[in-house]
């Protein structure tokens, strides 16, 4: 008999499952969202029946003989505090939904165990603090004893902000702040503003276009003046600094039907006061006791500002985990549930993967031989690196569906789309023929670990592409597609030991062209999550202007 | 009898009830309802986190509507203290 640890993220958005085993290794972890190519997965119970069914049997579990501890990521529920907790910035209405939300899924979670016959009745839930949960699951991903681990989010149980304290493995909370007053918040606001819509996630679309504005001081400071941060905790500035600030900036948003670029100073203005607000917190955290820092919470995704910090704060050393919103609270809630069982005070490590989701199905993969009729099959196994290589060269645009899939908002190989990064219009080529994305969002580039100093400034590891850092100037016109308009890169660090198929790709196809970089894009389409089944993959390559499709090993060409 | 804490808890809770109301301390009763002594909902979360701040204790947001008095919500924090 094994006991294994049901994770649920169950925040209402972005839900995901985690499973970790007896030993405490994170076996399975998976966002709803791709399981039902439904983005965000509003509202969906994170063990939806069918998509844990698939975890159960991915990690193994046997019914009869093993057993599941179920976890949540919110130890309360938001709607028990008052509606002004989330309402300041954006309407109460969407603060009053998104409360119903995480209250439906705070009830529900475990449910699913009656219909799978494997609770007789409704299972006594383990509930743990939310930003807990975001630091414990990025202390997994992180190769240190001791640490400062910064949470910054939308919110949080009390406030949006908690610090913690990792010191051989052993967290502790520092402090945390109590109130709205929330980075995450201003930027869904600003994000509006831009005429964007944070329910969509597009605040991505906000940091793309700041590279393209200027920052306008008086804007900036005003966001700035909108907030206020005592030792590191938020609050929002009184009402009537708060509404002075807001009726100046919010005679900059852009309308739905005006141009994009007219909110490029909108967008970096919002960036730079994100950067100067999320700086004094940053500031507020060092206690001169450690140089690593342990990033994590929704507003860890802002890799523009991550790629500064080493820069302008006392640490150093800088980690994020491949999945610090809301998706990664499940394997948060899911390692607390096996600490707790196992009376353990260390967080256990792992080996940095972020591979952690479903592998293609065999049976499926082994029908894809019916693709002869209308298309050219191979099975390139044995040197797929270089046959992609060799293709890529060639300005083929190949997805690729490889192993297990990543956990988390990237695409870092084995759900991708893949291209040469050389060719100045490539960037078009890929938002034509497949993605539909907006021009002015970047591509990422893929690079050994060994190769990032003579490319880009500032370096440090990336393996999760949380971080953007200059390119060299000489070297940007090499690789203009995955340049974006400020001379940056977001970039993926690959090594033979963390990711040897990718690695090999990017020393395959340095040694055909001389630059040892891949363009990688997640498999998608605008507007829906990663693919997750090989029928997602191939009617994404039937209905786009996709070259290539790689499954495991065998490739299938238009 | 009135410990040192006790009194340092009540003075401290007294001030925050005070600048949060604009009441002066001595109209604030202890067993008047806080809201009825004019404490918005969301400044008695924010006197929550300021007491954890203050005595380093871990705070439970829902406590301050449980104890809603300035007695009870005292009491609640002097049994974390304790605990």
């Amino acid at each position: 008999m094994a006991t294994f640890h049901l994770g649920l993220s169950t925040s209402g958005h972005d839900p995901a499952l985690a499973i970790v085993d007896a030993r405490g290794r994170v076996v399975f972890a998976e966002a709803t969202e791709r399981f039902l190519q439904d983005k965000r997965a509003w509202g969906i119970a994170p063990d939806h029946v069918t998509h844990l069914l698939a975890a159960l049997a991915a990690v193994g579990f046997e019914r009869g003989r093993d057993r599941l501890e179920v976890a949540t990521s919110w130890a309360t529920v938001k709607a028990d505090l008052p509606v002004q907790m989330s309402d300041t910035l954006l309407p109460a209405t969407e603060a009053l939904w998104l409360r119903g939300l995480q209250a439906s899924l705070q009830a529900s979670a475990g449910a699913s165990l009656l219909r799978l016959e494997l609770a007789r009745e409704m299972p006594a839930v383990r509930r743990y603090d939310h930003h807990l949960c975001h630091a414990v699951a990025a202390c997994v991903f992180a190769p240190v004893e001791d640490a400062a681990c910064l949470v910054i989010d939308g919110e949080g149980e009390v406030g949006a902000v908690s610090l913690f304290d990792l010191r051989e493995r052993t967290i502790r909370r520092r402090w945390r702040s109590w109130g709205p007053g929330s980075l995450g918040t201003l930027y869904a606001w600003i994000t509006k503003l831009c005429g964007f819509d944070w329910r969509l996630g597009e605040e991505w679309k906000v940091m793309g276009l700041a590279a393209y504005g200027t920052v306008v001081p008086e804007l900036r400071d005003a966001m700035v003046s909108m907030m206020e941060v005592d030792r590191g905790r938020l609050r929002y500035a009184p009402a009537e600094t708060l509404e002075r600030a807001r009726s100046l900036i919010e005679r900059h948003a852009r309308a739905a039907d005006a141009p994009v670029m007219d909110a490029a100073d909108l967008a970096a203005s919002g960036q730079a006061a994100y950067a100067a607000l999320a700086e004094r917190v940053l500031a507020a955290c060092d206690d001169g006791q450690t140089e690593n820092l342990i990033l994590s919470g929704g507003c860890a995704l802002n890799s523009s500002f991550n790629g500064t910090i080493a820069g302008c704060s006392e640490f150093r050393r800088i980690f994020v985990p491949p999945a610090p919103a809301d998706d990664g609270n499940a394997i948060g809630a899911a390692i607390l549930s096996w600490m707790h069982s196992t009376e353990s005070t260390r967080i256990p490590g792992c080996d940095g993967s972020p591979f952690l989701g479903s592998t293609p199905s065999p049976g499926t993969m082994g029908r894809l031989g019916h693709f002869g009729s209308c298309g050219k099959v191979t099975d390139i196994g044995g040197d797929a690196p270089g046959q992609i290589a060799r293709r890529l060269a060639d300005g083929r645009i190949i997805g690729v569906m490889r192993e297990r899939a990543e956990f988390g908002p990237r695409s870092l190989g084995n759900r991708a789309i893949l291209a040469d990064p050389r060719d100045p219009a490539m960037k078009d080529r890929i938002n034509r023929a497949v993605k539909g994305r907006e021009p002015y969002r970047p591509f990422a580039p893929v690079i050994a670990e060994a190769d990032v100093d003579a490319w880009f400034e500032r370096v440090q590891s990336s393996p999760y592409m949380s971080f953007t850092l200059p390119w060299r100037p000489q070297r940007r016109s090499l690789v203009p597609a995955v340049v974006h308009e400020d001379g940056t890169g977001r970039l993926q660090t690959v090594s033979p030991g963390s990711a040897p198929w990718m690695h090999a790709l990017t020393q395959e196809f340095g040694k055909l062209t001389g630059v040892p970089i891949v363009l990688n894009t997640s498999f998608n389409i605008m507007g829906k999550p990663i693919v997750h089944s090989v029928e997602d993959a191939v009617s994404v390559f039937m209905t786009t202007g996709l070259d290539a499709l790689l499954v495991g090993d065998l490739l299938i060409e238009k | 009898m009135t410990t040192s804490r006790e009194a340092e808890l009540l003075e401290f809770l007294r001030t925050q009830i005070a600048q949060r109301t604009q009441l002066a301390q001595g109209d604030i009763q202890a067993d008047a309802p806080l809201g009825d002594l004019g404490l918005q909902s969301i400044d008695a979360v924010l006197m929550c986190g300021d007491v954890e701040d203050r005595f380093g204790i871990e705070m439970d947001p829902a406590a301050v509507f449980e104890h809603d008095t300035l007695n009870s919500f005292a009491q609640y924090v002097l049994q974390q203290m304790q605990a």
